[in-house]
């Protein structure tokens, strides 16, 4: 079973972790990375533009960053309490069909909302997971030469209210919610870990990978904050 | 020799992609592995990569467009050398479709970039449709097409391509009227509700039906009759004998190879296979709709020290003998230690519970809500059996459906037992 090497990061600035994924991306081509890595980690509040974005979508620009990144996908919003996660896969290693990893990528989540007693499905043709008709996660990625990056957010305690500045990608009338607000029963307190660890789990199932927390990663994570970003903590 | 860059596909399905953003432009210097361009489908942006050294000559498409699988985007070579694309702009001289078959809907094609000025007008400004020949026996069509009108059952033959030289493509059997929707009414007996179709494999797990009038009516008069879940019970007698044999015949061709069948196991498998055939007896009762499911996963029930649960064999249906063996007693194992994680006990869409080792002739099993259904097992017992004139032993099975009212019916019901019985009487029926 091939290991996929978890790290979390904690907040990182949009652009901090957009350089940071890239280099790992690199490093994963290029084979200076021998293993798939996975990035964990929440955004202070932006606003970001993928390849298929309108700007018509972006309703209140005051008062947020904006990037627009190389991703697949319209507009969405990261902030704190969304669980970001980016897959550096060597797809070379799975399946080299970018339709397969999308609905590979949902099928985790949906793993991971079923551990947290959330019903969660597909929409089909809107990528992205759902759960009792509101979205949840959101999914864009980008390949080259089989190599991923970017990847999802799941909206674990994320302030709703921030959706209302944009039009969730470009789907009108998208009503969003997290797992925070479909928990039925859940310990509120403890909600965060839980679902990072369902994540970790519904990864392991749906791409039959183990999961590692591996310390030489988390080295030269730190090394890499430290070069190239603020933490902002 | 110049080197052609082509539209590559992002998934083996994939007809066209959009080619979003040249990250590199006419007269650039590259390498090989060099980004040129981004391209995007769904979700996803994929990079299209140089295959060779050189200059990026000519760029053939414009951002924005979309452009089928393996046409030439692009030309990589010595500065200064010409390219095919030069004179004419013609696309890949072996292809007959055009080199962008569209921009978005929602905007017009942008206009060339001013380097390229001859790139497009080898699209015709207006294709005329393509004239089908009377006897045309080859059907002109895409690869995603020729699977959505398998999976369809829809005669590739009597559609109009709509894509480039008359090809069909996918939104045009998309369009077409299905064969199924064509002769269901006439094929069907009118008893059987829609929904007792078999399962459709589309790769769908499984389809959302809203409550009409009549069952909203008879989920709230039901419910409020008997309970939250109105049970009913179906009792049916089976005769073992052949299952018996076949049993036989099965772990003594495994010998010492280990990992024997249970009766258990027939039954798990002969239970899938007959929901596949009755998908109404499939089903999650969900407040304001019925889910039907397209997928076969059983739950299994496992008396455990202070209780029970019900481990999962999930896509039953699709698995063998020893494999739903191996994998039940696996799963039960680990459900008595109680090592067995939630999604390894939720998301089952019918139960079976089996008290036949325990000398229970015949008895009900409650309803595992939102699953419609359960199956209660009781113990094989040798019989005197009225045949004919005369009187035999067999061994007989006495099997009892418990099911929910809002969702089954006892016609329902019965079809999918007789089916079952079927399948245990004759266990060679479900090779078929």
């Amino acid at each position: 079973m091939s290991v996929l090497d978890v790290i979390q990061a904690g907040l990182v600035p949009y652009p901090d972790a957009l350089a940071w994924q890239r280099q790992l991306a690199e490093d994963r081509i290029a084979g200076r990375l021998s293993r798939d890595v996975l990035l964990l980690l929440e955004h202070p509040p932006v606003v970001t533009f993928g390849r298929n974005s309108q700007v018509s979508h972006l309703l209140q620009p005051d008062g947020i960053d904006v990037f627009e990144v190389e991703r697949g996908g319209d507009v969405t919003f990261h902030g704190p309490g969304q669980l970001v996660g980016y897959p550096i896969l060597d797809l070379g290693a799975y399946k080299k069909d970018l339709h397969w990893y999308l609905r590979t990528l949902e099928q985790a989540l949906i793993y991971a909302l079923a551990l947290l007693d959330i019903p969660a499905e597909r929409n089909p043709g809107f990528t992205g997971v759902w759960t009792r008709r509101r979205k949840i996660a959101s999914i864009g990625i980008h390949v080259k030469q089989w190599v991923t990056w970017h990847g999802f957010a799941l909206n674990v305690t994320t302030d709703l209210a921030h959706f209302d500045r944009i039009v969730p990608c470009g789907i009108q009338g998208v009503q969003m919610t997290s797992v925070e607000r479909e928990l039925r029963n859940g310990k509120r307190e403890t909600v965060w870990r839980e679902s990072v660890d369902a994540v970790l789990q519904g990864f392991e199932r749906a791409f039959g990978v183990s999961v590692s927390h591996s310390k030489e990663c988390a080295r030269q994570s730190l090394s890499f904050r430290t070069a190239h970003a603020e933490p902002r903590l | 020799m110049a080197t052609k860059v082509h539209m590559e596909a992002l998934s083996p399905t994939m007809e066209e992609g959009r080619l979003v953003k040249w990250t590199k432009h006419e007269g650039d210097p590259v390498k090989s592995g060099d980004t040129l361009a981004e391209v995007e489908t769904d979700k996803a942006v994929m990079e299209l990569v140089a295959r060779a050294d050189g200059q990026l000559l000519k760029v053939m498409v414009p951002e924005g467009t979309t452009v089928p699988v393996g046409n030439v985007v692009a030309w990589i070579g010595k500065p200064g050398e010409k390219v095919d694309g030069d004179g004419a702009g013609a696309p890949a001289p072996k292809s007959q479709r055009s080199a962008v078959s569209g921009a978005r809907e929602d905007k017009p094609a942008p206009a060339p970039p001013s380097a390229s000025p001859r790139a497009a007008p080898s699209i015709p400004a207006n294709p005329s449709p393509p004239i089908a020949p009377a006897d045309a026996t080859r059907v002109k069509a895409s690869p995603l097409a020729k699977r959505l009108a398998k999976d369809a059952g829809v005669d590739l033959k009597l559609i109009q391509g709509s894509g480039p030289g008359g090809r069909v493509i996918k939104r045009d059997v998309e369009a077409a009227p299905t064969a199924s929707a064509a002769t269901a009414s006439a094929a069907q007996a009118p008893a059987v509700p829609r929904t007792a179709d078999r399962a459709p494999r589309t790769g769908v797990p499984y389809e959302d039906v809203p409550l009409t009038q009549i069952r909203k009516t008879i989920a709230k008069r039901l419910a409020a009759s008997i309970g939250p879940i109105p049970h009913f019970f179906l009792t049916t007698e089976i005769d073992m004998e052949r299952a018996v044999e076949a049993r036989e015949a099965l772990n003594q061709q495994l010998g010492e190879a280990g990992g024997k069948i249970s009766f258990n196991d027939i039954i798990i498998k002969a239970v899938a296979l007959a929901l596949v055939q009755h998908r109404a007896c499939n089903a999650w009762f969900q407040d304001d709709h019925i889910r039907y499911w397209n997928e076969v996963h059983i739950g299994m029930a496992v008396a455990i020290e202070d209780g029970l649960i019900t481990p999962v064999i999930r896509n039953a249906d699709q698995k063998n003998l020893r494999e739903i063996g191996a994998e039940s007693r696996e799963l039960a194992g680990r459900a008595r230690n109680r090592r067995l994680k939630p999604d390894e006990y939720t998301g089952a869409t019918f139960s079976v519970s089996n008290l036949g080792m325990f000398d229970i002739d015949q008895f009900t099993a409650v309803i595992n809500p939102p699953e419609a259904g359960i199956v209660a097992i009781g113990s094989i017992v040798a019989k005197a059996i009225p045949d004919g004139d005369r009187v035999v032993v067999r061994r007989r099975l006495r099997l009892t459906m418990s099911c929910d009212h809002r969702v089954i019916d006892g016609a329902t019901g019965a079809v999918f037992l007789k089916t079952l019985k079927q399948m245990l009487e004759n266990p060679l029926a479900m090779l078929l």
